[in-house]
Formats: structure tokens, sequence, C-alpha cells
């Protein structure tokens, strides 16, 4: 006979292990997950051969120390000789039996047997395994170790059927053998299994997950037990809860509860929501199960439908992830529908906090985009403001494609009153153009820098000559602020002053601005080192030569008041201009008023003395 | 004279030089210039630069500015920018601030709850949160808060943007070394010294980390070891500052002669750093060396060799008269430290 060239594959063991606990699984606790699957599905596979069957899972903890030990029983189908041989000794067989009903995701069954139990070398150094099958024979013991190898042998005793398995923990893993722990661990994985899990330790007994919501299940039932849903959604979600919507598909295959998150979150968030398969917790970060745009919620979903990747903690992309996905979103969207209907109250509390995720969607969709446009806020030159009211204020709507074409002109439309929508942030401006599609009463219009009459005069060398000593008294009281100032002529004139920044100190003040709006965090970390960075240059401060009382600050300057008029007119400017005012500013503006007023006083006793 | 270059010209040139002052020069150029002609991306590219240099050689001000700036802009425009690696540099911006005692306590925990809610705003796990905060409190001293946090974070999963385990496992080992734990210490280093654990900056750390436990235990031997391998690794690093300290204290002990090559060699590179911790803790080791130096036969008439930057006008041949301006200037700042913290910890740690 020839020499045959076939070898079979030498599988590290160890290796393996070491594969699946550092890019398999995202952390050791899933041994828990795992164990509670087998559970599972042997007392699935029992309940298939005795309809009827009461399943229950037992989890103890006895001794300390090095001593710590965690046994895992389930009183479901048990394993022969032979099934040990089969699941155990063949990693990557599965208890399901046949391969297609592996692929097309459609078993009874969730854990591949073998695999799973491998998860638990990632916190004990030995597996020992007791089982006894309900096809009867002897009952059986397996001790499987992390190189690889593993001992069978039978048992002198007959187990009552199902299986045992026992973990010793390693040093490195106490944490996920302390009761508190394992509690927390079962109830997050088995919340919702529809046997009773009990944890058995220092001779008390408690059943886990003893709460099972009916209204996971039915999930119409569930708007009737707000604070109860709330509440479990708080337990198993880790965040408090004010508000949810449910979740359900045509085949009634897959549902759940959709808490709407507490906090603002950001446009990439990771999407990561739980999902149950066959009541059993089988994704922590599912992230592809909702539609893009839903990054507003964070679900609990069961499904019997959709098929596990091999961590078992995403779906496999596939037509019937697609169809559930797609219903999943429609359900959504009807739950904001019947708020925009029957609680804009809710609503609008709903798109304060996600109006990100809500203009994502009104972009997609124009009927959501009608049903809930009056409560998407907008940033204009009047503050920061709803659709609903830019609406009923009645004028057309002027928009700017980008933030620095905002920043351009806010200043002079501000001071001409004139409504303008940044819409230079993501999703505004195709908002801005969809809005008349929607509303055909209202008008949108892109408005240009160069339309806003920004066009400054130049004042000729002569005329400028005249206001020498003013402009010198100016630049005087300007210049701890890092500031000069200018004369030009400007429409309208009725806006005294123009304040424009130079690159070097609009980082600076863009830092404060922005930290005054949101956090001031950063620039006041900043201020209390701020020592080292002065090397900021200079901003302008442009006097307009059309506006009168400017005209009289120029033409007879005064060495008192020019200066604090000055100052005055720098500090309205920060403010027209929305800067965060520094203290050395709201100081300025604060002595500048007192005095005015004082001066006001005195000039009014003087002319009654006078009289 | 040069005449101005563009902004490309600026970030290739920078790109071209090895991390440090040089490269952040031509880094803040560029940034500069991208600023006076209104390239806002192209500044906020030069400024990532900034932060990564400038927290790795020496300079974390400078690194916090140009954070700051970055975080501002990207407030305003978050879908411009890659947020992955903002808030990984969050992470070095929020590691260093415990080192400038002029930040506040308060500021520093409500930086941390900041850094929290940003991580959880882009769902990434909370792991990191927990993982800073145990760091944070070891810096305060708070050794009991700290271990709140390390149980916490060790239950919580890792993600993409936890730090490394080899990184996380090096600051364990410096809470079991506060707690005086000098065998577990040495326990948790083994990975790392079997070169399980490494990373740009691990086992680097680690070997100068490790001298003193194992000197108090007996292993000099063993210490000496990694004290030559240690060394090798971090000569010439600005980064290493504390390392360096590390290292003069175990030759004091051992190999004052040594120890005084390594002065001469590092002082230069801890006299110009920003962080005013590693600083600190470096004139607080060079203190004793001068005065163990000076104890030794082979130190009569010797001249410590001063940088020229460096502000001391005394005779550097007074190894006393040195090792009290080091001693002095490690106690002031030490006690800003622990006017900070509220505590006697630093100055404890250099006492």
């Amino acid at each position: 006979m020839a020499a045959s060239n076939e070898y079979r594959f030498q599988v590290n063991l160890s290796g393996m292990i070491q594969i699946l606990s550092n890019h398999l699984y995202s952390s050791p606790k899933v041994f828990l997950r795992e164990l509670m699957q087998n559970a599972t599905d042997a007392i699935t596979a029992r309940k298939e051969v005795e309809p009827g069957y009461q399943g229950e899972a037992r989890i103890e903890l006895t001794g300390t120390g090095d001593q710590l030990t965690m046994m895992v029983e389930d009183n479901g189908v048990g394993l022969t000789e032979a099934d040990i041989h089969e699941f155990l000794a063949m990693i990557g067989q599965s208890s399901k039996r046949g391969q297609q009903a592996l692929l097309d995701g459609e078993t009874s069954f969730i854990g591949r047997f073998g695999i799973g139990l491998l998860s638990c070398f990632m916190v004990s150094h030995e597996i020992v395994m007791l089982t006894q099958s309900i096809k009867g024979g002897p009952s059986m013991e397996w001790r499987g170790k992390p190189d690889g190898t593993y001992t069978i042998r039978q048992l002198d005793t007959q187990l009552s059927p199902g299986t045992k398995v026992y973990l010793r923990c390693t040093p490195d893993a106490a944490h996920y053998f302390e009761a508190e722990y394992v509690k927390e661990a079962l109830f997050y994985y088995g919340a919702l299994l529809p046997y009773p899990v009990t944890l058995i330790h220092d001779g008390v007994q408690s059943v886990v997950n003893q709460d099972s919501p009916i209204w996971l299940t039915r999930p119409e039932l569930a708007r009737s037990c707000r604070a109860e849903v709330l509440a479990f959604g708080e337990r198993l979600l880790g965040e408090k809860f004010q508000d949810f919507i449910t979740l359900t598909t045509a085949t009634g295959r897959t549902g759940g509860i959709a808490y709407v998150l507490p906090h603002a979150v950001n446009l990439n968030a990771k999407r990561s929501h739980r999902v149950y398969l066959k009541r059993m917790l089988i994704s922590e970060k599912a992230e592809n199960i909702l539609p893009e745009w839903a990054f507003f919620v964070k679900c609990l979903i069961w499904t019997d439908e959709l098929q596990p990747t091999a961590s078992r903690e995403h779906f496999y992309e596939n037509e019937k992830l697609e169809e559930v996905r797609s219903e999943l979103g429609d359900a959504l969207r009807t739950g904001l529908a019947d708020m925009a209907e029957n609680q804009t109250e809710r609503l609008q509390k709903l798109i304060r906090l996600h109006a990100l995720s809500m203009k994502a969607l009104a972009v997609q969709d124009q009927a959501f985009y009608a049903m809930i446009h009056r409560w998407l806020p907008f940033e204009t030159t009047r503050g920061h403001r709803e659709l609903g009211e830019l609406i009923d204020e009645g004028d057309t709507l002027y928009y700017t494609g980008s933030i620095d074409e905002y920043r351009q002109i806010h200043h002079v439309a501000s001071a001409q009153s004139m409504l303008v929508v940044n819409a230079g942030y993501i999703y505004d401006k195709e908002l801005m153009a969809m809005l008349p599609v929607i509303l055909n009463h209202v008008q949108t219009e892109r408005i240009e820098p160069d339309e806003v009459s920004m066009t400054f005069t130049d004042v000729a060398p002569a005329e400028r000559n005249q206001y020498y000593d003013a402009l010198r008294l100016a630049d005087s009281a300007l210049q701890r602020f890092r500031c000069r100032a200018e004369v030009k002529g400007f429409k309208p004139s009725d806006l005294p002053v123009l304040f424009t920044l130079s690159q070097e100190s609009s980082t600076l003040r863009a830092l404060e601005k922005a930290s005054e709006e949101s956090t001031d965090l950063f620039s006041s970390v900043l201020g209390s080192l701020s020592a080292g960075i002065n090397s900021a240059g200079y901003s302008t401060l442009y006097l307009n030569v059309n506006n009168p009382i400017i005209k009289r600050v120029l033409t007879s300057p005064d060495n008192q008041m020019t200066p604090i008029a000055i100052e005055m007119l720098y500090v309205n400017a920060l403010m027209m201009g929305h800067y965060a005012m520094n203290k050395q500013e709201l100081e300025v503006l604060n002595q500048g008023i007192v005095r005015f007023i004082d001066w006001g006083l005195r000039a009014n006793m003087n002319h009654e003395g006078d009289a | 004279m040069k005449t101005e270059m563009d902004f490309e010209d600026l970030m290739e040139e920078a790109y071209q030089l090895p991390s440090g002052p040089a490269k952040l020069g031509f880094l803040e150029e560029a940034a500069r210039v991208a600023d006076v002609n209104g390239m806002v991306e192209e500044a906020y590219e030069a400024r990532s630069e900034i932060v990564d240099v400038a927290t790795f050689c020496g300079y974390p001000m400078k690194a916090l500015i140009a954070f700051s700036w970055q975080l501002g802009k990207f407030d305003q425009q978050p879908e411009l920018y890659d947020e992955e690696t903002l808030l990984w540099s969050y992470k070095w911006i929020l590691g260093k601030m415990p080192d400038f005692p002029e930040i506040s306590r308060e500021k520093i925990m409500e930086l941390l709850e900041d850094f929290g809610a940003r991580f959880k705003s882009y769902g990434y796990s909370e792991r990191s949160y927990w993982y800073y905060r145990f760091r944070i409190f070891m810096d305060f001293g708070e050794l009991e808060e700290s271990g709140r946090s390390y149980d916490k974070f060790r239950t919580l999963d890792r993600d993409f943007m936890s730090d490394c385990e080899a990184c996380e496992q090096d600051e364990i080992m410096r809470y079991f070394m506060l707690k005086g734990d000098d065998e577990k210490v040495l326990e948790l280093a083994k990975p790392i010294l079997k070169g399980r654990m490494s990373c740009a900056e691990i086992p680097h750390l680690t070997l100068s980390e490790i001298l003193m436990p194992l000197y108090r235990l007996g292993r000099t031997e063993e210490a000496d070891k990694y004290q030559v391998k240690g060394y090798r690794l971090i000569k010439g690093e600005n980064d290493f500052v504390q390392s360096f300290s590390e290292q003069m204290e175990y030759l004091t002990l051992t190999n004052p002669a040594k120890g005084i090559d390594v002065l001469e060699e590092t002082l230069v590179l801890a006299a110009d750093h920003e962080d005013a911790y590693a600083k600190m803790l470096y004139y607080a080791k060079a203190a004793p060396l001068l005065r163990r130096w000076a104890e030794e036969k082979e130190s009569d008439g010797y001249r410590l060799r001063l940088p020229a930057s460096f502000p001391y006008e005394g005779d550097p041949g007074d190894l006393l008269k040195l090792a009290d301006y080091f001693a002095e200037h490690a106690q002031t700042v030490a006690a800003k430290f622990d006017q900070r913290n509220g505590n006697t910890h630093v100055s404890s740690l250099i006492a």
C-alpha cells in the first residue's frame, strides 16, 4: 500500500483556548453564559421528548480561596458515553443534529456544547462534568484539562438524569466566582429563561430569575406596567431610563423594549443592544439589529428567528436580519408617531435629548419629518430655537450652508435682527432645503456671506487724521485685551462697532466660547495653567463712522470718557458676538455701567444746579 | 534667512523628525500657518500630531493646549473629525492632569466625569473610565478609593478603546507598589518580564519600577540585570524621566558611581520637563544620590557636569549644596501637590 500523504491537523488545545479567550469572547465572564446555554439546550432537548417537562438549573458555590468551586447543574437530557465522545472529544462538533440545521439557524438549540464548555478554561484549570443520560446507561464522569487531555470513567452510583459541571476557580478569576457577581451575571444572562435558575451559596437558595416579566414576550402589555418596565431596564441595562417604546415584528417572533437613553448619544456611538435568543441572553452588543438612525435607544430584544455568529455577540447579516431590522425600525417609528399625535410633551423631551437621531431619521423620511419638525432644534441668530417657533415667526428662513459662512455673517445679521439659521451642522442643510417640500406655506433660502451687506468703506486719510487722538486713546484702552481699534464705514449704521478676531486669539476665544456653551472644564483647566500662554495675536474693533455716537466719540475725544466708552463698546461687541467674556471684561462691563449711571446722575444734578 | 514655508512643507519636515522639541516646533508653526489661512482641518491635523508628540516627549502642557483646541473644534462639528483618535488622546491628557499641581482636585474629577460621559456617549466600555479613576485616585494618594475603582474596572469588559493590557498591568503594579506589597508587584510584573505583555512603553517603565521591590527582597542580582536592560531601553528618551529617578534610587544604594552617570546623562531631559510630578521625583532622587556619592572616595574633587541651560549658579563641585538644591526643589513642588491633594501623600513618597 502506498504511503498515505494524508495527515490530521494537530490542534493545540491550550492555544485554542488562548484564542477563544482573547479573540472570540469579549470577557471571561461569558463562561457563565455558555454553561447556561448548555443547560438550556439540554432542557429544551428533554422537553422535546417529554412535553411539559419542568426544567431547572441550579448553581452552587462552595469553598473559599483556592478551593472555591462552582457547580452548575441542569436536569436536561444528559449525555451518554457516546455523546461525550462525540461532543467533548471533537471540538467544533455540535450537539445539534445535522449540519444543515446549524447553517439555517432554524434549530431549537443555541449552543455548541463542546466549544461552549471550553470557555470555562478561562476561569478554571479543570472542568469536571458528571452526567446521566435520559437514554439510560451508566452515569459518566468527564475530567478535562486545558492542555487538551481528558479522562472519562463510569461512576459506580447512578445519578438522576441531567448534567453537573464543576469548576475550581483560578486565582485570577476569583471575582467571577463571588456570590454577588454570579447572581448578577446569572440574572443578566438568564433573566428571561422560562425555567427557574437557582443560586445556592452559604446555605441560602435564591431563584435568580424569579420575576421574568410577561410583558417582555407580550409588549402590548408593557405600557400599563411602566414603572416595572423601567425598573427592569435599569437592572438589566444599568441605566435609569425614563421612557421606552415597545417593539414587535409581524411574525411575532421578534420583539422587545426599546429604552430611550437618558443621555445624549453621539452619531457614531456603538449601537449595543441586548438580545435574547430563545429567551437566553445571546448578545450584549448586537450592533446590527436596529437601523442606523436608532442610536437613541438601548434595547432588550428577544428573537427566535435570527442566527448568531460564532462569538454569539452579533447576528449574521442575512435577509432575515434585514427584514427584522426594518420591521423593528418601523415599530420604533410608529412609537414616535404615536407620541407626536398623542403625547407631544413626551416626544419633545425625547427630541431635546436625541435631536441628532431624530434629524437623521427625518432626512431619510419626509413623512416622519413632517410629523416631528416642530420640535427639531436649530442654531439661529436668535439663539437655539425649535423649528416650530421659527416658522411661527413668519419670515423667510435664511440659512447658511456651512458654519464658516454663518460665522462671517451672524454678527451683522443679528445686528440687523435678521433671522439666519446656522445649517452647517450635519443634516441641517438638507432639512432646511426640504422644509418647503413638507410644509408648503414655508419659504427657506440659502444665503451667502456676501449677500449680507457687510462691505466696509475705507475712511479717507484726511478724515482719519481727524480721529488721531481718539484712536490713540482707544488703542491704549484696548491694549490689555490684546485688541486694536480701526475706523471704517459699514452698514447697518446703527451698529456702532464690529469686533473681529485674529486667528490666534480666536483660538483662545473659541475655546472659552465652546466651554461656556457646553462645559468650561477645559478652558478653566487652561486658566489654571495660563501663565505660559500669552502669545495670542491682536483682535480688531472696527468703529463705524456712519454711526452718530461713534462719530461723536471720535470727534471729541475726552481723556476720561473716551477710553471708558471704547471699553464699553468693546464688551458690548463681545456680547453681541456671543463671545464668552473673561473676568476682566466682565468687570469693565460692570464698572462701566455704574460709571455711566453715576455720570448721568451728576450731569442731571449739575443741570438742576444750573437751573 | 528662511522664507515662510507652507503647511504641507512644514508637516513634511515634521514627519521626518524624531519625536522631540524640534518636531514640535515644526508642528506648532504648521498649526499657526493653518490657523492664519483658515485651514481648520489642517490645523486640527497638526494639533493631533502636537498632542501625540508633546505627550510623549515631556511637554504635557503643550499637549493639553492643543487638545483643548481640538476638543473645541470637535464639539462644534463632530462629524468632521475622527472621534476615536481624539478620545484616545483624551486618555493621555486625563492621565497627565494630576501631574500639574495647579489643577485642582475638583477640576480633575470634573475632567474624569467629562471623559466618562464622552466615552459613554460613543458607546465605549465604561472600563476606561473606571481604570482612569483608579489611576487618578492613586495619584491623589487615596488608595482606598483607588482600590474600589480597581475592583470595578476589572469586572468590566475591555474594548478597543481600553488601554493595552501591558499598560494596565503596569498601573496595577504601581497600585501594589503604593500599598507596599513588593511580592505582589513582582508577581504582576512576571508576564511583562517574560515578554508576554508589551507595548511602546512596556517593559521600558516596568524594568525600572521593579528595581526597588527586588532590592528590598534581597534579589539584587536580578535587579542589576534589569537595571542594565531597562536603562538601555530608556536612555536619552524624554518620556522616561520618572524611570530615571527609579534608576537613580536603586543605584544610590548599589552603585552610586553608575548613578552619577545616569544623573549626568539625563539631567538635561529632566530639567526642561513640563511634567512637574516626574521632575519632582527626579530631583528628589538626585539629592540622596549626590549625598551618597559625596561619601565615596572617588568623588573627591568631582564636579557634576551640569547642562548649559541649567539654572544653578553655585559651585558644581559642592555636591552637598547641589543635593540641597535638588531636594529643595522637590520639596517645594511636593508641598504644592500635597496642598492640592489635601494630604501628605506626595511628600511622603519623596521623604
